[in-house]
């Protein structure tokens, strides 16, 4: 739900950006995307399954990812698709207010109820550059939530930064 | 009303005084005066900026009448750069996953003399 805190000036605050490059043709990369039967292959962290993947590649179009961690816990994932322009760009929600109330715990311990979604909404914006037949990929998650924007403004989220608290010290020790 | 643990704690870190505060302190306990040094502020003026800090759980403040020591507390800070470094490596990892894939797939494509377009 829009609200006053959320103007497009502050959108890059809110925005969560990764890229990576793919020795790999644009098709290619783009058909792992939106073929439920290859996305499952690689979607998730290490050692994780997708024990339930669909995927409907169209506007409109709705989208459904079941996570299963190597101790067996599930972490689903659904959404739809804003655009879907072969082998250039994804734009799809994401909703993962279905994943276990310990996950948003880690987001916000203090939520009013339990079955509360501590993220909210999200939308998420991919797009396949093509660059001398490899593939520059570049994730971009909009997240809702002005507590999600805070942290990263705060923590510096473009600059990259790691846990330990002395690299923390250093960046506020900078500000 | 629920206080929003995340905000209360960014909104804590949004201020630069406090920000230095924080830097200070992760460099060893000091006392109210010691804090407000680098400042043209007066001691109650820092000492609203350790209330907010203390209220998030930022820092801890010693309990003796005449020196306040106040020490700065990771734990806060730690969590929510923990949730959101492991979305970044929820990428990573994913990101990885696909590189592999892609070069098994290439790979395979070219064992069966298939030109993948």
């Amino acid at each position: 739900m829009p609200s006053s805190e959320n103007s497009t000036d502050d959108r890059a605050a809110r925005e969560f950006v990764i890229s990576r490059v793919f020795d790999a043709p644009r098709a290619l990369v783009f058909q792992a995307w939106i073929d439920p039967r290859q996305m499952t292959h690689w979607w998730g962290p290490r050692d994780f399954t997708n024990p339930i993947c669909e995927l409907d590649a169209r506007p409109g179009g709705a989208y459904r990812i079941v996570m299963r961690s190597p101790d067996g816990h599930e972490y689903p994932i659904r959404g739809v698709f804003l655009e879907v322009v072969a082998s250039e760009r994804l734009v799809m929600t994401m909703d993962v207010s279905g994943h276990p109330p310990e996950w948003h715990d880690l987001v916000n311990p203090n939520r009013a109820r339990r079955e509360d979604d501590a993220v909210g909404q999200m939308v998420q914006t991919v797009t396949f550059e093509d660059l001398r037949g490899k593939t520059k990929l570049t994730v971009r998650t909009l997240f809702n939530s002005v507590a999600i924007r805070d942290a990263m403004v705060a923590l510096g989220m473009t600059e990259g930064w790691s846990q330990s608290l002395d690299r923390l010290s250093d960046l506020l020790a900078r500000a | 009303m629920a206080v929003d643990y995340l905000s209360a704690t960014f909104a804590a870190l949004a201020d630069p005084t406090r920000r230095a505060i924080l830097a200070r302190l992760a460099t060893g306990v000091a006392s109210v005066k010691e804090l407000a040094k680098p400042f043209r502020m007066s001691q109650p003026a820092i000492s609203k900026h350790l209330k907010v800090l203390e209220r998030t759980g930022l820092i801890a403040r010693g309990r003796e009448a005449q020196w306040r020591p106040c020490r700065l507390k990771a734990t806060p800070l730690k969590e929510v750069a923990g949730w959101v470094e492991n979305y970044r490596q929820f990428w990573e990892e994913s990101f990885d996953r696909l590189d592999d894939y892609l070069a098994e797939l290439q790979s395979k494509g070219k064992r069966h003399g298939r030109k993948k377009q």
